[in-house]
This record gives C-alpha cells, structure tokens and sequence, in this order.
C-alpha cells in the first residue's frame, strides 16, 4: 500500500481544558462494555428484575383499584414500596452488577496493562488522575446504571401510579437509601475493581479474584462468626458491609445488631483508602525495572 | 529556540541507572537516537515527554519546562511508544478521535480530524475494524495517527518501523520525511536500524550506557573521520600490507588479492601511500576515500568515547 505524501491538514484551534478528557474516557469506557454482546446478557438479566418489578407495582396500582385482596397478596412480593423492599432490589441488581464487573473489569481497566494503553492514555494532555478518574466514573456509571436508575425508576412509579404524590413527601428516606446505597456500591465497587484489575489484569485471574472478593469472604466471615461466635468476624463480608450501610442510608438497619453501619462505614473507607493507593501506585507510564 | 535542552539530567530505576548527568541542546529537525538495548533511549524519550520525572536535573522542550508544564508540553508532542499502546476493541477511527479528544480537542473536530489523518495515512478503509485484528504495518501506522492527530510540532518516535516489511518500511521513512520536510515537523526517532536513521534524520544523538556519546550533524561527525581508504595495486602485496601496518595503517578488509579497505592514524598523509608502494615496488592504482556508513561512525564514536 503506498502511502499519500499529500493532503496533510493543520489544526491550529483552542484546546478544551483536560478535564473534558475524563468524559471521553467514560464514554469510551461505556462503548467498549456495550459492544460485547456478552455484556448485553447480564445487563439484560439486571433489567429483568427491574422489568420484573416495574410490572408488578403497575399490576398493583392497576388491580387494587379493582380488588383490593389482589394488591396485599402482590404485597408478598415485596412491592410494598418501602425501604427494606428498595434495599433488597438494590442488593439483588448489585449481585448481577458484581458478575458483570468480573468480566468487563478485565476490558475496561485489565487491558490497559496487558496492551499498553495506559501508555496510550498518559502521553496526552491529561494527568493520571484525569484517568484514574475516568476509569472510576465509568464502573460507577456501569454500576448506577444498574443499581440506582431502576431504583429510581421504581420508586417515581410507585409514587405516580400506586399512591398520591404524598408517597414522595411521606417516604423521603427512600430516597436519600437510594442515592446512598447507590453511592456507596458505585464507590467501593469501582475503587475494588480498578485496584485488582491493575494488579491483576488478565481476565482469568482477575475473575477468580473479583468473585473470591465477593463469594470467599462472605463464607469465610460466616465461618470464623460461627466458630468463635463473634458478629465482628462479619466484617469480613464486604457485600454485607455495604448492604448493612445501605440499609442504614434507608433508615431501615437493626442498630442492636452487631457491626453497626458506623464500623462498617469505616471498614469501608480503610479499604477504599487501600484501593486507591493500590491504584495510583499502579498508574503510570513506565514500567519500574529493577 | 531549541527543540530540547536537558540541564544534568540523571535517572534511575531503583539501582539501575538508565541516564547519567545528561546536558544537552539539540536544534529543530529530525534527529535519530541510536543506541543498544538499555542504553536509555525510551528512558530519554519518556523524560522528554514528561511521562517520568528524572531523578536529578532540568529539562526543556519546545520552550516548555517539563516539570512543571508537561501537560501543556504533551499537546504539542506526538508520540509514538514502541509497544502496541492501542485499545483493541476499539475501532481505529475512535481510538484516534479519542487520542484527539484527550489532547483537547473537540469532540467533532477530534472525529473529523481522525477521519482526514486515518486517510492520509491509507488506512481510511480499515477505520471502522477494531485495532486488536490490524497487522502489525497497519498498528504501526495506527499508532503515527494516534500521535499525529493533534498537528504536534514535535514527534517521539520510538521504533516506528519495528515488524514492517520492506515496503511498508519504505512508506513509513517516505511518510516521515515528508513530514518533517513539507510539513516542518520535527522528529525524534529511536530504533537500532541506523539505515532509517540514515534516510530520514539529519543530526543524530548517540547514547551509551545512560551517557551521550556523540551528537550533532551526521555529515559534520562523519567529516570529522577521513581515514577510510580503499586501495588497489599491481605487484607483490605481502611486503606492502606489513610495511602499511607497521606505519600504524588498519587492514579493515582484503576482499581481493589487489585491494583493500584500510583505516588509518590521525596524522596520516596520503602521500606515504605512495613512498611505501614505492619502497616495496608496488604500483598503486587506486586510492579512494571512504564514505563512513552510520555504523561504522556509531562504532567509531563509541570507541572514541
């Protein structure tokens, strides 16, 4: 193939400051996940549980009117409204979310150690934290999108169709549950990810590292609890720190309950602050040869 | 304005040290930067681009200081790392435009600008395949868009024609001569193939073992040796060839019984050629000045050193 000698154009125009970076990193990020149509099965499965309760408090708004026995049995199925029931759908989409990151970790963030893209993203005109910060804005937004929107969603539905607008007056603690148990996966899930999958960034790996996270710890708490018959050892579980710290957020945690969501919130913030030291200390150009 | 200046620039990888009390000052142009494995050419190349701050001394680039202005500095620089630093699901065009957009440009002037480099660079009918499945020649030219997308005044080229063939070696040292002579761009670029370096730089920059060894204008560093002589004769060699040696004259080659490729000392004059052939009854047919080729002069700067 030869190669045109000709038709080289100039540019010469004012430059966007370098934050605007971080938003094509993000975007990026998003269409990379939502090319592969594997990623499309599990984000398929986390909006059947939404589609799932999106039709079943339409079903209840619908048919109380007509028989209101038919309502308190759709009741049984924790649409309800309430906080505990917001709380236990969150739980259940963050589960999904938690596969999903397993896999899309290793192309999101993994690949730019095995295929030298952090290379490619730091001899730009952005510093490592336009990237640090791009690469955690797109897991939590892959995150929000299945954790905190639908919830969302559910919760302006049940206000609009199961009740007056004084559903949103009399429950404002849902909301505020929802945006902070959002908050709180997004943040420890991105800041989680980002750590292992630039230490450990082929997928296999990474995958076995993610999910023993997530599915080790909490057998392991369980069984140190059991045997020395101390809740403290549920620490250990990160998925119920966060669900502990979520259920807070909704006002709904049994404060007499040992870890308190204020032991959990610390734990959490230890390892947030773990993470992203695990995460600058790997974030950069060059490879250290000793 | 220099392109760069570097002020006793040292760095170190733990207990490697991979540059050693640097001080420089190269003009604009295409400069090569030759050296072996671990001579501390991409340590340069990094430091120049801000991408490691040197463990002790100053540097300059472009006017800018790359300590404290390396961002700045990084949208005015194109480079072109030697490993495949490319996001393989991504499509060739939006891995461009992106390279655009993170040195701030906009998005729509990113794209359009991908679409017009990607053509320049005879890669339009690829642009919509994701860049994991190109060739190698096609990652190699990729990599020059990515580095190229912002119009920078300077590139880094670290190895730009590593796993080309010999025609797609061609059309990147036609692609980079053009760029640096119609389109006034100045180059940097880093390989082992001194034949490249030879085709497109003007001045070169010889690393060794963390130190600079040689720099300046390959003409001028080659005019600095004029020992090289090819010489052919009629008669008796043997006692010619002694009597040469003995005089302090190098035999570099004898690909024939009546030739050869001789070196000799600083102070000679072309004229004891002819007073030794005629000492050893020899007629001398030829005496021809040698050009040095770059590797012989990377070679020669090296031992001088």
């Amino acid at each position: 193939m030869a190669i045109k000698t000709a038709g080289y154009q100039k540019w010469d125009e004012a430059r966007r400051a370098p934050a605007w970076g971080v938003w094509a990193i993000v975007r990026t990020g998003l269409t990379i996940v939502l090319r592969r149509r594997v990623f499309w099965i599990l984000i398929g499965l986390g909006l059947l549980n939404f589609l799932f309760n999106f039709a079943f408090i339409y079903l209840k708004a619908t048919l109380t009117i007509q028989n209101g026995m038919i309502g308190n049995f759709l009741d049984n199925y924790q649409v309800t409204g309430t906080g505990s029931a917001f709380a236990e759908f969150m739980f259940a989409q963050a589960s999904i979310t938690a596969l999903l990151l397993a896999f899309s970790g290793s192309v999101l963030i993994g690949g730019d150690y095995r295929q030298g893209g952090v290379v490619y993203y730091l001899s730009r005109r952005i510093d490592r934290r336009h990237y640090v910060m791009g690469k955690l804005l797109t897991v939590g937004a892959i995150v929000s999108f299945i954790t905190t929107l639908p919830a969302l969603a559910l919760y302006l539905e049940y206000g609009v169709l199961t009740s007056s607008f004084d559903y949103f007056l009399d429950h404002p603690r849902i909301l505020t549950g929802i945006l902070g148990y959002g908050l709180v996966l997004a943040v420890v899930q991105s800041l989680l990810l980002f750590a292992i999958a630039a230490w450990v960034p082929r997928t296999v790996p990474l995958v076995m590292s993610w999910l023993g996270v997530f599915v080790l710890f909490p057998l392991l708490a369980e069984a140190l609890r059991a045997i020395q018959d101390n809740r403290t050892w549920l620490l250990l579980n990160l998925w119920g720190d966060m669900q502990r710290l979520g259920s807070w957020c909704f006002g709904t945690l049994n404060e007499n309950k040992a870890p308190g969501a204020l032991t959990c919130a610390s734990i959490l913030t230890v390892l947030c602050g773990l993470c992203l030291f695990l995460i600058l200390s790997r974030v950069r150009a060059v490879e250290v040869v000793q | 304005m220099p392109l760069f200046a570097l002020d006793h620039v040292s760095h170190s990888y733990g207990s490697v040290s991979a540059l050693r009390d640097v001080t420089l000052q190269v003009e604009p142009g295409t400069i090569g930067l030759i050296g072996q494995n671990g001579a501390g050419k991409s340590t340069l190349l990094k430091i120049l681009l801000g991408l490691i701050r040197p463990t002790q001394g100053r540097s300059q680039v472009l006017g800018c200081d790359v300590g404290s202005e390396a961002r700045e500095l990084r949208g005015r620089v194109g480079f072109m790392p030697e490993a495949d630093a490319l996001i393989p699901d991504l499509y060739g065009v939006d891995l461009v435009a992106l390279a655009g957009e993170l040195c701030g440009m906009p998005r729509k002037q990113a794209l359009r600008r991908a679409h017009e480099v990607l053509s320049y660079l005879d890669l339009g009918e690829v642009r919509y395949r994701p860049c994991g499945g190109y060739s190698v020649g096609m990652k190699q030219r990729l990599k020059l868009a990515a580095a190229l997308v912002h119009d920078p005044e300077l590139l880094l080229l670290d190895e730009p024609t590593a796993g080309l063939d010999p025609d797609g070696r061609d059309d990147m040292l036609n692609l980079l001569q053009s760029l640096a002579r119609r389109h006034g761009k100045s180059l940097i670029l880093s390989t082992h193939l001194l034949g490249d370096i030879d085709r497109v730089c003007e001045q070169v920059l010889i690393v060794h073992r963390g130190t600079v060894r040689g720099m300046g204008r390959i003409g001028d560093l080659r005019a600095q040796f004029r020992g090289l002589y090819r010489l052919s004769w009629r008669g008796l060699a043997a006692g010619f060839l002694d009597q040469l040696q003995s005089a302090g004259v190098l035999l570099r080659s004898t690909d024939s019984t009546d030739a050869v490729l001789v070196e000799t000392p600083s102070d000679w004059a072309v004229r004891r050629f002819y007073e030794i052939a005629a000492n050893c009854n020899v007629i001398l047919r030829d005496i021809v000045p040698q050009e040095e080729d770059l590797e012989d002069l990377y070679h020669r700067v090296i031992q001088a050193a």
